[in-house]
């Protein structure tokens, strides 16, 4: 909407500033016509100038050299007429035949407004008489009739400005009625236009002249509905598909482990037939923690896992799950360490607690994947400048600062949209990483001060009302 | 796990629509020694066997070919109110939720360790039958949940409310380290931060109660910064 005002002032501001453009242009041209149409001085000063410049001498009447010189070189031909008897005591050498040589005082009233014999005549009072100069006939149209009313003369200037002004309002007034109905057609596909962004669905009515354009719109939210569609499907589909296979495969996985877990414990078999069992429980544990990630995973990617936040305590969340590590009996060789202050007791974010949870507990998990002989575990909870710092470290075999950055910035292969020829990892940090992003927080992979393998959870700390 | 020996004689009845899954969980459950166990493979089955097996605890997987465990569970408990715990492939948030909110009493997703699903069965089992004498060993001392008592050297110490929540908490995760948020909670409801004092307060009078030596407690540990955790003398012998 602010573009179509925008538009709106700015086809007004160019129109009236060409109207005016346009009208001063106008006069400007007009008087420079005028003015090189005229030739310089008007002949009513001329016709002046040579009655000034004729003299009564004792042989008659004489005028001026230069005077006379004018008036031959612009064909004017110049007659004397005497107050007391009308007649023409003198004339210039180029008086046309037809010009009377007497003339009565209606004759002279005439002449000095119009014409004499279709000559244009311009008059000038001389000493005893009228000096009247004759132009050629095509040389001058003469209208002497107009006359204006004292009050319109004086209001003249305030007149032509209310004309002005009026002229600009009209011309504006008709830019307006005539534009509507195209202001009226753009505005709803300007509309339509700024709500495809959102990708709502956009209808704009197809009609008026720009009735294609709004098709145009029409067509093009039709294809973004369809693309955003089949990605959703696309994406629903992927996801469906790994939780159908996930559940599919948990029944014959009980299987396997229930079964081996029983081998495992079967006192009738030798050790290492026992180690075998124990070592299919172990892969199938494996796979078992791989389809519970790969759902999670997929689902957190296509936005199908709803992340539903409340004001949790950080320290009791973190604490739980430490404590659940501790109790599931791993303390003989992955001890963990508490390492956050006793006074330390409440840090509120806003989090979904089963999946922060589950982000502790893969860091937790994954200290203990990749340190097969054992390692000692630092988790500890703090709050830094506003921020909630869930830190899970190791003093284990650790990364190198290569795979630390590949950790930190080269996506998971799971999101990746290049083929890949590496070596791929689990879905524990990814998952966390996903976690973090839906919570707003940040994971910074590192290497841990205890030697090992360190990873931080950055979390916006909640406001608490005291 | 001796002690528990009475709960092993409990009617167990298992529904699963996959016959190998049910003959395992059977093999699982006679090696640990649950003898009467009966097994179903559909909705109607269960019902029917239920009827004049009156099981004391069922084991149902949710997907069922005639029907859903979670309506099955309600008709099972229509008739008789016994513990149910789902073993299932359904594992959504959804499901699990479902099932706590209909009344399950643990819910368990494929795969499991047959550990793990005896600790469980086992769990419930001891929460929904009490034996006859519950008292509970500890080093110096018994405590008598009955009668919200501890007796050492024969002489009957009263606990108080807090103390009886707090041991009955503790008891029930014995071996096992509780945190100090969850015994606060257990014992000062839904927004128990800052009673962390008056937890070492209560804890400190609960050993002056269980404990020879109070300074030098061996039944009621403190595990720094995390929590307490409550060593039985039974669970020594397991």
């Amino acid at each position: 909407m602010k573009s179509i005002l925008k538009l709106i002032r700015r086809f007004t501001g160019i129109l009236l500033v060409s109207s005016i453009l346009i009208i001063i242009l106008n006069i400007v041209v007009a008087a420079k016509i005028a003015s090189k149409q005229t030739g310089g001085r008007s002949p009513w000063t001329t016709a002046v100038e040579t009655a000034e410049g004729l003299q009564k001498t004792e042989n008659g009447y004489i005028l001026s050299e230069d005077r006379m010189e004018e008036l031959k070189r612009e064909n004017i031909w110049a007659i004397y007429i005497d107050n007391d008897t009308h007649k023409v005591l003198w004339h210039t050498e180029n008086l046309p035949a037809e010009i009377p040589m007497e003339y009565s005082i209606s004759e002279i009233a005439f002449l000095t407004r119009g014409y004499v014999k279709d000559y244009p005549t311009f008059t000038g009072g001389a000493e005893g008489g009228l000096v009247v100069l004759g132009y050629p006939k095509d040389r001058y149209w003469k209208e002497m009739y107009p006359s204006w009313d004292y009050d319109f003369i004086a209001h003249l200037p305030r007149t032509i400005l209310a004309m002005v002004g009026c002229n600009i309002a009209l011309i504006f007034l008709i830019y307006v009625v005539t534009n509507a109905g195209l202001l009226k057609s753009v505005r709803p596909i300007a509309e339509g236009i700024q709500a495809l962004p959102t990708g709502n669905p956009v209808h704009v009515r197809e009609r008026g002249v720009l009735s294609d354009l709004a098709s145009k719109v029409n067509q093009t939210s039709q294809v973004l509905q369809s693309q955003k569609y089949q990605l959703k499907k696309k994406e629903t589909a992927r996801a469906n598909w790994i939780a159908g296979v996930s559940h599919d495969i948990r029944t014959p996985l009980s299987m396997v482990m229930g079964y081996a877990g029983q081998l495992e414990q079967d006192s009738h078999l030798t050790e290492k037939e026992r180690n075998k069992a124990g070592a299919i429980l172990k892969q199938s544990k494996r796979i078992k923690n791989l389809i519970n990630d790969l759902n999670l995973a997929s689902k957190l990617e296509y936005n199908m896992q709803p992340v539903k936040t409340s004001k949790e305590n950080a320290v009791a969340l973190v604490r739980q799950v430490v404590v659940d590590f501790i109790n599931m009996d791993i303390e003989n060789c992955y001890p963990i360490k508490w390492l956050t202050e006793d006074t330390f007791g409440r840090c509120i974010v806003s989090a979904d607690k089963e999946l922060l949870k589950r982000a502790v507990c893969n860091l937790i998990q994954n200290c203990i994947n990749h340190n097969e002989e054992g390692c000692t575990i630092y988790v500890s909870v703090t709050e830094e400048q506003g921020k909630c710092v869930i830190c899970v470290e190791d003093d284990g075999i650790g990364v190198s600062d290569e795979q630390i950055k590949k950790l930190n910035h080269a996506p998971h292969y799971m999101v990746c949209d290049e083929n890949i020829t590496t070596q791929r990892h689990g879905l524990g940090l990814l998952i966390v990483k996903q976690v973090m992003v839906s919570h707003k927080g940040e994971t910074i992979i590192g290497h841990s001060s205890y030697g090992g393998f360190g990873v931080k959870l950055v979390l916006p700390v909640e406001p608490t009302v005291s | 796990m001796m002690e528990n020996e009475y709960l092993k004689k409990k009617r167990i009845l298992i529904v699963d629509d996959e016959q190998e899954l049910l003959d395992m969980v059977v093999s699982i459950l006679e090696e640990n020694g649950f003898f009467n166990v009966r097994t179903a493979g559909n909705v109607k089955e269960a019902v029917t066997i239920a009827d004049e097996f009156c099981p004391e605890l069922a084991v149902l997987d949710v997907m069922l070919p005639d029907g859903d465990g979670f309506s099955l569970m309600k008709q099972l408990k229509s008739k008789a109110d016994y513990p149910v715990l789902f073993l299932t492939a359904c594992g959504e948030e959804e499901d699990k939720f479902k099932g706590f909110g209909l009344g399950a009493d643990d819910y368990v997703v494929k795969p499991f360790l047959p550990k793990e699903l005896i600790f469980r069965i086992m769990a419930i089992l001891r929460r929904s039958y009490k034996e006859e004498n519950p008292l509970v060993k500890l080093k110096d001392s018994e405590v008598d949940f009955e009668r919200a008592e501890v007796i050492k050297n024969g002489e009957h110490i009263a606990l108080t409310a807090k103390e009886f929540t707090l041991l009955s908490v503790l008891c029930r995760n014995a071996g096992r380290i509780v945190t100090i948020d969850v015994l606060c909670e257990a014992a000062w409801g839904d927004n128990p931060y800052g009673y962390e004092n008056s937890l070492m307060a209560h804890v400190r009078r609960i050993r002056e109660k269980i404990e020879k030596n109070p300074s030098k407690p061996v039944s009621l540990i403190t595990v720094k910064g995390l929590g307490y955790k409550l060593v039985i003398e039974e669970n020594r012998n397991e």
